[in-house]
């Protein structure tokens, strides 16, 4: 990794917990799942990889450390790596406004079995039930921000990214 | 522009019919018809230990305090999240440092007054506590 890569990890890892927390007053509406879509169409799988390990960091400290903090270190890096895996194929705002769609759709699907793994099945259950109606804002408000963002910012990335001759 | 906004209004459709969904068969519901439920408030610095019990027709544990507001003593503030009880038997937990501890059944509860459904034979125990 070149100094320049550390460099860029740093920024775009600062970009994304700037973005969590300019919206942190909305229940489940963000724009970490645009970024890190945006980083890893642009940036490419390794870079946007660390990107999410640097991010997850930072929320620890200002969040503190808890079980989450299991689930934050899994889930954003596999949503790099299906961006990276379908991105490819379906390289369309549409394609990846449905990958976050379903990715902010099955968040707390997806905490619901690492919480499970300390605090039992039904304990997973009584969370993801209770949590659905926030997967669904998170589902659809990730759709819609990523649909409209997504190609404006794209666009703005990769003529930074060509300026200072990055890719 | 106009395929994107035809989207928008087709998944915000189909979001609503998933909310109305969720209302209908998987959010808590509590049993219509008579009840009988015991609450019990503890706090230990004024030497209050009180039992009561009640007869309710009431879904919802917040809607029962409300019921019983003066011979409770209770005093609630509203937020975002939810109803906050900030006082039980005419005393105010300073909220820099005290709250309703708030148990079901002898555990300790998930959720909050507002979200407990009220089933026949339950036991609600409520005890100040500091953090």
């Amino acid at each position: 990794m070149k100094i320049r890569d550390i460099v860029l990890v740093g920024i775009f890892s600062a970009a994304a917990t700037a973005g969590k927390l300019v919206l942190s007053f909305i229940p489940n509406v963000e724009i970490v799942t645009l970024l890190f879509i945006l980083f890893t169409v642009t940036l490419g799988l390794k870079r946007s990889f660390f990107i999410t390990l640097v991010f997850v960091s930072t929320d620890i400290l200002l969040y503190g450390f808890s079980t989450w903090v299991i689930g934050y270190y899994l889930i954003w890096p596999l949503l790099v790596l299906i961006t990276s895996m379908l991105g490819r194929k379906f390289n369309s705002e549409y394609a990846f406004a449905i990958i976050g769609g379903l990715f902010g759709f099955l968040f707390g699907a997806f905490f619901a079995i690492t919480e499970s793994f300390f605090y039992g099945l039904s304990y997973g259950f009584a969370y993801w039930v209770n949590g659905l109606l926030f997967d669904l804002v998170h589902g659809v408000s990730n759709f819609i921000i990523i649909l409209f963002l997504f190609k404006p910012l794209k666009k703005m990335l990769d003529s930074q990214m060509a300026r200072w001759q990055i890719l | 522009m106009k395929k994107k906004i035809i989207t928008v209004v087709s998944v915000i459709l189909a979001a609503v019919v998933l909310f109305a969904a969720y209302k209908v068969f998987l959010a808590p519901k509590g049993t219509e018809g008579s009840k009988q439920v015991t609450v019990q408030i503890v706090i230990e610095k004024e030497n209050i230990d009180e039992t009561f019990t009640y007869k309710t027709d009431h879904e919802f544990l917040t809607d029962l305090l409300k019921e019983k507001q003066d011979e409770l003593g209770a005093s609630f503030e509203s937020f975002d999240f939810g109803t906050m009880i900030t006082g039980l038997m005419n005393y105010s937990v300073d909220p820099n440092s005290e709250y309703f501890h708030f148990q079901v059944n002898g555990e300790d509860s998930m959720v909050g007054t507002d979200d407990t459904p009220i089933q026949d034979g339950d036991s609600y125990k409520f005890v100040l506590s500091t953090f």
